[in-house]
């Protein structure tokens, strides 16, 4: 089966166990802004690319990348430039 | 949780004994070509589509895709190795080398580096030296076959000296620039120049 | 420690559900609960240090005894033979989790509820039905499940006995490549005409959710939406790429 992007494309709980373990919070159920568009969505809801190297996680609406996380020999890279601004609720605390 | 091992697992690794000796520290043979995507495949319209190169040259130059086709061309066949712990062995790319659409733009005294620049957004850097002297080609070939969207087409670099993301995919064109600037993986922890023979993964390494 | 790490989980049972599918009855020290939908990342390493990842769904639903996965093995797939196939009670797992809590669906957040599965799909939304079965719930719910052949289907038997409940919730199956003599149901990909005669009426404003591979996922969101339901209520878990039903 000859196999694009498509195929590849995942939703935000792609990312769930990772982000987690670097926030803390259940980030899925956070509300982020996109610096491209405006518009509003829970993490949850991003079209995310795991690729490899690192994930990337877009805008539904958009496309614009939100949040790029990379990771490799005990380090995380987070480039987080296309986020306008992220809300995080208590309620979504994960337990330490 | 340092030290657990998954008793019986092995993982999908496949590597001949003869292999060993091309693989670089750290890479098994892989069979397939795997597809990594950070992002949707750019669908490029060959009517429009275009590659460049700017900057620092003495003549601006760009290509149409019969343009491209019909420089003189240049093949590749030996092995691509990834940052992400695999290396395709015996594999063959066609294009034109990159030393073709360098004479033809002049770069200056001054150009030191280049960005490769993509649909889709994506970028990744590199010295100029790393593209000069054979070592460097613009290929919309695999195995005789187009080059799949998935993998780049219609056009990708091809540096197979260096880690495979810097081989960008759905290639737009070169900018020559008298420093370096740090691309997509680049600016997000993965290493700036990333030789596999030197195990430059990271940033640091 | 708790959720955010990775943590040692035993194998306490390894149960066949088709000849492609395998449950796995966990037992996770420590373990907290988990909302229906969620998962857990797994984490498998090798002798030289290698290590790869996948996240999969609980199937158990939250107060059960023992944290379940059910794993479909891939003929192409890195950790899914290791897992269905390999694994044995007494072997132990790294997992991290539970996360994901937002294809998560609970009975106060109510309904009328639709879930749509392909293959596979059907393991996160199998856990909110058995959670629903075990509150009691009467929030009305429709699952449509596509398999590739009856053999295929997941959880067949326990579908067909919440079905017949009479709690209010429906089972409809779509089998792609092969039907048994007599089958009179759908034979076919799940599409619009099928998500409307299944489904609940864009009026009805149920809460969707969706799971399965990508290309099922995307196709069944779209057509939701293109039949006028909102997107806000319409939930969708990729799991990239697998063999189609």
């Amino acid at each position: 089966m000859t196999m694009d992007e498509t195929d590849l494309r995942l939703d935000g709980n792609a990312v769930a166990g990772m982000l987690a373990e670097l926030f803390g919070f259940d980030m899925t159920v956070e509300w982020g802004g996109c610096a491209g568009c405006g518009a509003t969505n829970q993490l949850g809801a991003l079209l995310v690319y795991a690729h490899g190297m690192g994930a990337v996680a877009c805008c539904p609406g958009c496309g614009q990348a939100l949040l790029r996380v990379a990771r490799g020999e005990g380090r995380w890279w987070l480039d987080l430039r296309g986020l306008a601004w992220l809300q995080l609720d208590e309620q979504a605390r994960v337990a330490g | 949780m340092g030290g657990f091992v998954s008793r019986g697992f092995r993982g999908r690794r496949r590597a001949g004994a003869e292999q060993a000796t091309r693989l670089p520290p750290g890479q098994y043979a892989e069979t397939g070509f795997p597809v990594l995507t950070a992002g949707p495949t750019p669908r490029v319209d060959l009517a429009t589509w275009r590659l460049t190169v700017e900057g620092l040259v003495a003549g601006p130059r760009e290509w149409t895709w019969e343009e491209i086709q019909a420089l003189p061309g240049s093949d590749f066949e030996g092995d691509i190795h990834c940052v992400t712990r695999w290396s395709k062995l015996g594999t063959s790319f066609a294009g034109v080398s990159v030393d073709t659409l360098l004479e033809a733009a002049e770069p200056r005294p001054e150009a030191s580096h280049v960005v490769a620049f993509c649909h889709g957004g994506y970028t990744t850097n590199l010295p100029l030296e790393d593209l000069r002297g054979g070592k460097a080609w613009v290929v919309w070939e695999h195995e005789g076959a187009p080059l799949p969207a998935e993998h780049g087409g219609p056009a990708r670099l091809l540096v197979p000296h260096l880690y495979l993301w810097k081989s960008a995919k759905w290639l737009a064109g070169l900018r020559l620039l008298d420093h370096d600037a740090p691309g997509f993986w680049e600016s997000l922890g993965y290493h700036n120049v990333g030789d596999p023979w030197r195990e430059e993964r990271y940033w640091g390494d | 420690m708790g959720r955010l790490s990775w943590r040692l989980a035993t194998v306490a049972e390894v149960r066949p559900e088709t000849a492609r599918v395998v449950t796995l009855a966990l037992e996770v020290p420590g373990w907290d609960g988990h909302l229906p939908g969620q998962h857990v990342d797994v984490r498998l390493t090798a002798e030289d240090g290698y290590q790869a990842e996948r996240g999969y769904s609980i199937a158990s639903a939250p107060g059960s005894e023992r944290v379940e996965l059910t794993v479909e093995r891939l003929d192409d797939g890195e950790v899914s033979p290791y897992l269905a196939g390999e694994l044995r009670p007494g072997d132990q797992l790294e997992l991290r989790g539970p996360v994901g809590g937002y294809f998560v669906w609970e009975p106060g957040r109510g309904g009328p509820l639709l879930l749509v599965a392909g293959g596979s799909g059907v393991v996160p939304l199998m856990a909110m039905l058995r959670h629903r079965a075990a509150t009691g719930s009467q929030v009305p719910a429709r699952l449509l499940y596509s398999s590739r052949t009856i053999e295929d289907v997941i959880y067949r038997e326990e579908l067909d006995r919440l079905a017949a409940a009479g709690d209010g919730l429906a089972v409809t199956h779509a089998l792609t490549r092969a039907q048994p003599a007599g089958w009179s149901g759908y034979a076919r990909r799940i599409d619009a005409v099928m998500l409307e005669e299944v489904g609940w009426r864009p009026g009805e404003h149920p809460l969707a959710y969706v799971c399965g591979p990508t290309r099922l996922v995307e196709a069944v969101a779209g057509q939701l939406v293109a039949l006028g339901h909102d997107p806000a209520r319409v939930r969708t878990e990729r799991f990239g790429p697998t063999g189609v039903p």
